[in-house]
């Protein structure tokens, strides 16, 4: 489809449009899976693997914070986050946090931005491997405070995934 | 393939309009491109607000949107269109329309098919809201200018409709003349405007 917008046109509308906010749609995400035609079904494919990738987000976040012997409160601080949206990261399930917050620890940690937006569920991973590789991550974390063998594995091995794509 | 047409933006910056290129169709590389950029410059806007103490009310109310994860959901349906406007290399404006399943409310044409635009943008450094300085301005204007060509073209008259955001409701009403049929309890209770085929007359002229 062709469109033809003259300078003079645009000339026409100066005063309306300077400094004019324009945006418009819903506050929301995902209101896009309310609308006709949308594949319902494939909206809650993979709503399992999903909600193991908020698991895996947060249990990349607490593993990588013990293991370099930091507080949380002093992970937010070097990340430049709230106190309260790290907390909610490392135990609540199913929280999903701000884009701002996932890519101040993207660059704290050192790991592809997108990978853990993916992985924080605030964007839709096209590769499936990133939901497989973390149901077995989530799976094999513990919670005591020190990591242990296992856990240290566990953290070396998913890190390498997450920066080798 | 994204078919594409001249448009202009107005440089705030030397007053001048500049030639800029819409994209009819964009494709995945592109609207990835966007967010890459996007997306980085209005977290570090809001970290600046954040220190500045500004309300979060007065935070731009789209913040949390990503145009990757609205193109994954529409990729391949042919009812969804998505345009963007780029301008010096980079997009400054992104708009995803439906031509399907939507109908007027307006009491004159009620029931009549129209183009819903279901997401507007311009990008970030643009907006009043994010930055003191706005570096392009008639972004929405082009793309709706876009909506209602591609309503003329679908055969429905010019007719359009959307869900604005609080910040831009006046822009909506004044600066497009549409009709502000009131906040919809359907659609987080954003204000629906609408445009019949006489409003969209004016609008192009």
């Amino acid at each position: 489809m062709k469109t033809n917008i003259t300078k003079e046109w645009l000339k026409k509308r100066a005063a309306v449009d300077e400094m004019a906010e324009v945006s418009c749609g819903y506050l929301n995400l995902d209101m896009l899976g309310a609308e006709p035609g949308h594949d319902q079904a494939a909206a809650s494919r993979g709503s399992f693997e999903q909600d193991s990738s908020r698991v895996a987000f947060g249990k990349l976040i607490n593993l990588w914070r013990r293991k370099k012997g930091l507080r949380m409160e002093e992970l937010a601080i070097k990340a430049r986050i709230d106190l309260a949206e790290l907390i909610e990261i490392e135990k609540t399930i199913d929280f999903i946090p701000e884009p701002r917050t996932v890519y101040q620890l993207a660059q704290v940690l050192g790991l592809p931005n997108q990978r853990l937006l993916q992985l924080s569920g605030n964007t839709v991973a096209r590769d499936p491997s990133l939901g497989q590789e973390a149901v077995r991550f989530a799976a094999r974390s513990d919670s005591v405070q020190k990591l242990n063998k296992s856990e240290q594995q566990a953290l070396e091995e998913f890190v390498k995934f997450l920066s080798d794509k | 393939m994204s078919e594409k047409s001249v448009v202009y933006l107005k440089d705030r910056q030397s007053g001048q309009l500049v030639e800029a290129t819409l994209y009819d169709g964009m494709g995945r590389t592109e609207v990835e491109a966007a967010e890459a950029v996007w997306m980085p410059f209005l977290q570090e806007q809001l970290k600046l607000m954040k220190d500045r103490g500004v309300p979060k009310e007065q935070w731009p109310q789209h913040r949390h949107w990503d145009w990757r994860k609205k193109f994954n959901e529409i990729e391949g349906l042919l009812a969804y269109r998505m345009f963007g406007v780029e301008c010096v290399s980079q997009m400054q404006g992104l708009m995803l329309v439906t031509t399907a399943g939507k109908a007027c409310r307006i009491p004159s044409q009620k029931g009549m098919p129209l183009v819903y635009v279901h997401f507007l943008a311009a990008a970030p450094w643009n907006l009043p809201s994010i930055v003191k300085e706005p570096r392009f301005s008639h972004v929405g204007s082009v793309l709706i200018h876009t909506a209602i060509d591609l309503s003329m073209a679908e055969e429905v008259g010019g007719r359009i409709g959307l869900h604005s955001l609080p910040q831009a409701d006046s822009w909506y009403a004044s600066g497009c003349g549409m009709t502000d049929l009131g906040c919809d309890p359907a659609v987080q209770n954003l204000r629906y405007f609408e445009m019949t085929r006489e409003q969209a007359a004016e609008f192009l002229r």
